[in-house]
């Protein structure tokens, strides 16, 4: 660092000296690198893209509706939790493999471990034949039915929602809307006021906020109607850019700072593999995730509607655990806490995680704090309570009569 | 050598050579200019002063607006490109020779023609075309607005890192701690250059510029398939939709169905 009160002639005494100093400490370091550089090299050279698994817990398919698929997991363990079982809800914008990325950091296996039913929602892949399915579609009847086919396999009891990103929007909606269905909601980096506090917002936090409203109505239109969907490459390009320096060195620096360690080098791939799998976002439902929830701020205004219904989310009368990362460069908190707002307090909870987007999954430390909490939680509130039962006799009835899952295939 | 020692002299001294040969390029120019334009005609002098009114009626019923001094006036102007009789007309049509010297009149040109009346039973290509030239002159100036703000993050990202470390970081052997520490400060400096109105400005209009070219690849790709008989995007899309629309029919009618069945 600069000493300001060092004298300017010392600096200068003999900069040709000091340059050919300084040349030979970088030439010195710069082989440093590069041997560190080569072993990471060298692993690239052996490993083949067939050994990058992820997503390697057994599963069935035990519901289909058009692309949609469910998920059933195979246990992994003789114990039974005895909690109602949970259904995993990812986003759009990316894959639900995030959730099971690897064994020792694969929240399925967590929930697993622990005796839990798990299915997980996969939205496949959509194509521009899909870019006219809109929230309607996604919310209600897929994800709908999705819980329906479950809350039949669970006795016609209420099971667990646990949504993620924009799954957790999709699962805070549909638990408004049909609340006998549910006895918990769980979110993780969900947003829900997508406006948040912007003058709270540490640097590089909510840069998807003002970009999406600095764009006009017509904008999001004319991006929509030129492409058909929301390119997964554009998207991509935006995620990395909330990141400058991490995306443009993850591959030179990054890989060389791994020197070639074996298991750093998987949990690098393995990302990699799962970022490079975005999906082709569907037209007219991100033209409602852009422009009536990220611009007009639907959701919290109580305006936003899903089939013709209000979503109301003080409709909500299960316990909610919102899991939120400190240092969200996609979600900032206040747009995820803003749920608090609505969620009677009794009935709420917050884990806060020390990390980012998706450390909230992938990290070492998420296994513990996420996956740990989120099983507790479970576990704990089944314990305490069962809200959902006297709400059940009274809302199933509508619920029933739109009897969607009917129109999927088991 | 001696040049070399004084760097901001040996600046201004390319800066005056550069404005003297600015300067007599111009004179040339105008001297070729006339010259080039009797060398079209081979005629007398008078004949050529009536061509080149002539040439600008005809440029005028186009684009009424059009000065055909502006670009001459703007730096860089390259005179060789006039030096020669009918290169010299072409020179005048080709566009690399206007965009960078006359954008805004090339602009006023392109929307004139674009907007110019189209008749039922006459083919107006021109019209597609000067749509089509405009955007892509839109998206080069997007483009060099949205390099523009980056690079200027760049120089703030270094003028702030050199202003808080030196040499003597590096004497100091710890090469890996400099570059940590110009690593954070590019972050930092891109992060607030992203939510800066002029990178929000400059990328929204990147963006425009961006759809308008995708749209118009996609009306040229559709031109394409309706002249080959293949079927365009629009009506498959067209399609799409009356099929999402079928599906959520039937499936709201199952749903009416199955409740009055219960």
């Amino acid at each position: 660092m600069k000493n300001e009160e060092k004298p300017q002639e010392k600096e200068v005494s003999d900069p040709a000296r000091a340059a050919a100093d300084a040349w030979a400490i970088a030439w010195t370091q710069m082989i440093e690198a590069g041997a560190k550089a080569i072993r990471s090299s060298s692993y690239l050279s052996r490993v083949k893209a067939d050994d990058i698994a992820i997503a390697e817990t057994p599963h069935d398919v035990v519901f289909e509706i058009d692309k949609v698929r469910l998920f059933h997991y195979r246990p992994l363990s003789e114990k039974k939790s005895g909690l109602p079982p949970i259904i995993i809800c990812y986003g759009l914008f990316g894959r639900q493999t995030m959730i099971d990325l690897q064994s020792d950091r694969s929240l399925v296996q967590n929930l697993l471990n622990e005796g839990i039913d798990v299915y997980v929602v996969d939205w496949g892949n959509p194509t521009r034949a899909d870019q006219y399915l809109g929230f309607d579609d996604y919310i209600d009847l897929y994800l709908g039915s999705c819980v329906e086919y479950v809350y039949e396999k669970n006795g016609k009891k209420p099971v667990n929602m646990f949504g993620i990103c924009e799954g957790g929007t999709f699962a805070a909606a549909l638990v408004a809307l049909s609340p006998e269905l549910f006895a918990g909601l769980a979110l993780a980096i969900t947003p829900i006021d997508f406006h948040g506090e912007p003058d709270k917002f540490w640097r590089g936090e909510g840069f998807l906020n003002h970009w999406t409203r600095n764009l006009s109505q017509e904008d999001v239109d004319l991006i929509v109607e030129t492409y058909g969907m929301l390119p997964g490459a554009m998207t991509g390009a935006v995620f990395s850019s909330l990141t400058p320096i991490n995306s443009m060195t993850k591959y030179n620096l990054g890989l060389a700072e791994m020197q070639g360690d074996e298991a750093a080098m998987l949990n690098f791939l393995r990302m990699e593999k799962w970022i490079s799998d975005r999906p082709d976002h569907p037209g007219e439902a991100a033209r409602q995730w852009l422009n009536e929830l990220y611009r007009d701020n639907r959701l919290v205004k109580g305006t936003f509607e899903v089939s013709g219904q209000k979503v109301d989310l003080s409709a909500i009368s299960c316990p909610v655990l919102n899991i939120f990362a400190m240092r969200d460069h996609i979600i900032p908190v206040s747009c995820s806490k803003a749920l608090g707002k609505f969620v009677k307090p009794e009935l709420y909870e917050e884990i806060g995680f020390p990390g980012g987007h998706v450390g909230v999954f992938v990290s070492k430390k998420a296994q513990g704090v996420v996956a740990g909490g989120l099983c507790e939680w479970l576990t704990s509130k089944h314990n305490k309570t069962n809200p959902g039962a006297q709400v059940q006799k009274k809302k199933t009835t509508r619920r029933k009569s739109k009897s969607k899952a009917a129109n999927g295939k088991e | 050598m001696a040049k070399n020692e004084n760097p901001f002299s040996e600046m201004m001294n390319i800066w005056q050579e550069s404005q003297e040969a600015f300067f007599k390029a111009q004179a040339e120019v105008a001297k070729e200019f006339q010259k080039s334009l009797g060398q079209v005609t081979s005629e007398s002098e008078t004949k050529g002063t009536e061509h080149l009114e002539a040439w600008n009626d005809f440029i005028k019923s186009w684009a009424p607006a059009w000065d055909p001094s502006s670009f001459m006036s703007q730096n860089g102007f390259d005179a060789s490109a006039w030096q020669n009789g009918n290169d010299a007309l072409f020179a005048m049509l080709e566009p690399t020779n206007w965009t960078r010297y006359a954008p805004e009149e090339l602009r006023k040109i392109l929307s004139t023609i674009a907007q110019g009346p189209r008749f039922a039973d006459l083919a107006m290509p021109q019209q597609d075309a000067a749509n089509a030239w405009r955007e892509s002159l839109d998206y080069s100036e997007a483009a060099a607005d949205m390099s523009k703000v980056m690079q200027d993050a760049w120089t703030r990202a270094f003028k702030k890192y050199s202003e808080n470390h030196t040499l003597e970081d590096l004497q100091a052997g710890n090469v890996k701690g400099a570059l940590d520490a110009w690593l954070a400060a590019a972050n930092a400096e891109l992060l607030d250059t992203q939510k800066s109105p002029e990178f929000m400005d400059a990328q929204k209009r990147l963006l425009r510029a961006s759809m308008e070219i995708k749209a118009r690849q996609r009306d040229m790709a559709e031109a394409w398939s309706e002249a080959y008989q293949m079927p365009t995007r629009s009506e498959i899309d067209d399609l799409t939709k009356i099929v999402h629309e079928l599906r959520r029919e039937v499936r709201k009618l199952k749903r009416e169905v199955a409740a009055l069945k219960s």
